[in-house]
């Protein structure tokens, strides 16, 4: 018997240890950011961040979480293992969402200045600031770190932008305020939601021609995030008012399934091997976890109010 | 774009030309006249090569979009248009466009202006005429409530400000929901705060000092729709833009759903229900009607 205990008190702590990750979660009316712990969906701990925070990410390493704290026009730094806030910077005004480059920049939407702002978070200094289309908020970077896209969604266009010049490639009209974009694996196309006109468009990046449209089936769907499944083949859109992701062939645009969730779902984040989609449903103030091969809910986490934005530490 | 007359050797040909019976020309003649033909060329050439360099300049160099405006110079629709040409060219910059507002007093200086669109701020009686008078300009109208005005159902009229038709069935629905007096129907109102409308509100008030009320949402919303028109429909041109916002429009009002106009010309569009200071609810009504039925608030259709 004491030879046994001596043997799982050596085994235990690997056993505790399983890598599971975890998931960070802005409460946009909640003023905090709800953490998750990826092995059973519990809530570890829900940090006070700051007015209204929105959009969030993750530093190219891991080794910082990043929030945008609308309300007081500041990223917040979280270290993501002691789940403390460990720094904020100034970043321009009423910062909405943004994208990590590779490179540990920032690129901020700034949804009242129509500009994107780039920030480097180390020193919290302004690197560039781009002039774009009025309400600027999807924010998303090409694998290889060359383009940004930022959508406009009162001028409803895609701005793409060439990285290290920070000039504007491209400008691209898409349907009626465009939420949300996302490049494919190989930077070549960016998928992008309109809010207004309830679609999804795929657009080729080096021409700007619209290579594809759909409208999402429900005329309550009022999309928002946009995200490819690992392998590419898939787009999951989180379709707001429909209440309800819907599952895209990324090749032909045509829609596979839908997979009904919480109220008014805007925000998604898929783990490291794609297994696990998370949604932020923010009228029903939870987070709903979706088996990607069976797409279906296996867990839902009640957060804090109105969740937003998501990211998933792995 | 103009072309520039040039002299090319067709037009040398064509006068030059001679008659099948006349007698044959010296070869000292035919020799000074190729002689020339080739100088004719040389320069045909080089004009040629520079109008083809000028007009591609041209094509770069911004287009200028003209929108007039008949009505009061810095009254509400005219403020709500100006905020609506600065969002306009915040689009526009990006496509080699520039619009701007011209004021003019009557259809003759309007046709003088050669508008893409007309924004009217005026009487019924006067919206109507200037329709009659601009055709096929669009004249888009953004005070005059008038019923009559949609039932005349001219082509090139369109209403942005809502009927009062539209007012009516707003609070009809609202009072089956929630009978209390004292509530009125609204186009817009500067508390509003859902969709995207607080972006609109504090934009508006942050540039003119002013709180945007139905006037100056309906001249901000003028301006955009002919923007949009013009940006989707790739011409200026005042006959395709009247089309397109007949046919193909889908306007974000920054009301939440979007918005296109009927066969009356009037743009159907969620209202807003306040009372006091203070909003109480949306039009359609829900729990009343499907709030996506746009068509439940006013005369969907031409009655004649």
């Amino acid at each position: 018997m004491k030879y046994l205990t001596a043997l799982l008190f050596i085994i235990s702590p690997f056993v505790v240890q399983a890598d599971a990750g975890r998931i960070f979660v802005t409460n946009e009316q909640g003023d905090s950011v709800s953490v998750i712990n990826g092995a059973d969906n519990t809530v570890i701990k829900t940090i006070p961040i700051g007015k209204r925070p929105r959009g969030i990410g993750i530093s190219p390493d891991g080794g910082e979480v990043y929030v945008a704290v609308s309300g007081d026009n500041l990223i917040a730094v979280i270290d993501p293992e002691n789940l403390e806030v460990t720094r904020t910077f100034a970043s321009g005004d009423d910062p909405e969402a943004f994208a990590v480059h590779k490179n540990g920049n920032i690129y901020i939407s700034n949804e009242e200045d129509a500009k994107a702002s780039v920030f480097d978070p180390k020193t919290g200094a302004l690197v560039a600031e781009i002039e774009v289309g009025i309400e600027p908020e999807g924010v998303a970077i090409s694998a290889d770190g060359h383009r940004v896209v930022v959508t406009s969604e009162s001028t409803n266009m895609l701005h793409i932008i060439d990285v290290p010049e920070h000039t504007i490639a491209r400008n691209i009209l898409v349907g009626a305020r465009p939420r949300a974009a996302t490049f494919s694996a190989d930077g070549k196309t960016v998928y992008a939601t309109s809010e207004i006109s309830g679609e999804v468009k795929k657009v080729d990046v080096a021409t700007g021609e619209i290579l594809g449209r759909m409208p999402l089936s429900d005329d309550k769907a009022k999309p928002k995030d946009v995200l490819l499944s690992n392998d590419g083949t898939r787009l999951f859109v989180a379709g707001g008012r429909a209440n309800r992701i819907f599952v895209l062939d990324a090749e032909a645009l045509t829609i596979l399934k839908s997979v009904k969730v919480g109220k008014r779902v805007w925000g998604l984040a898929l783990n490291a091997d794609g297994t696990r989609l998370y949604t932020t449903d923010g009228v029903d103030h939870q987070v709903s976890v979706i088996d990607t091969s069976k797409l279906e809910v296996v867990a839902t986490v009640p957060v804090g109010k109105f969740p937003w934005g998501i990211v998933v530490k792995n | 774009m103009k072309n520039m007359p040039i002299e090319n050797t067709a037009h040398s040909e064509k006068t030059s030309k001679i008659p099948a019976h006349t007698t044959k020309r010296s070869a000292s003649e035919r020799s000074k006249s190729s002689a020339l033909t080739l100088r004719r060329m040389t320069l045909a050439l080089f004009l040629v090569t520079a109008l083809a360099a000028a007009s591609s300049y041209a094509e770069t160099k911004t287009q200028d979009v003209r929108i007039a405006f008949l009505g009061e110079k810095g009254g509400d629709a005219w403020a709500g248009a100006e905020q609506g040409i600065a969002e306009a060219n915040a689009q526009g910059k990006f496509l080699g466009l520039r619009y701007v507002l011209l004021q003019a007093e009557d259809a003759d200086s309007v046709r003088g202006l050669s508008p893409s669109a007309v924004i009217a701020a005026t009487s019924a009686l006067r919206m109507s005429r200037l329709a009659a008078d601009v055709a096929p300009i669009p004249v888009l109208n953004t005070t005059a409530e008038d019923d009559e005005l949609r039932q005349a159902c001219e082509a090139n009229a369109f209403h942005v400000i809502p009927s009062f038709a539209m007012r009516e069935d707003a609070l009809f629905q609202w009072r089956r929901k929630s009978p209390d007096g004292g509530v009125r129907a609204l186009a817009w109102h500067p508390l509003f705060e859902k969709y995207a409308a607080a972006q609109l509100n504090k934009r508006y008030t942050e540039t003119t000092g002013r709180q945007m009320n139905d006037v100056s949402w309906a001249g901000w919303a003028a301006v955009r729709i002919v923007a949009e028109s013009i940006a989707r429909g790739g011409t200026s041109l005042p006959e395709a833009v009247g089309e397109h916002m007949r046919t193909e429009l889908a306007f974000d009002g920054q009301k939440g759903t979007d918005m296109s106009f009927r066969e009356t010309g009037q743009l159907r569009q969620p209202l807003l229900l306040v009372k006091d200071t203070e909003i109480v609810g949306e039009a359609p009504v829900r729990g009343v009607v499907d709030p996506s039925n746009l068509d439940s608030l006013g005369l969907p259709g031409c009655l004649k």
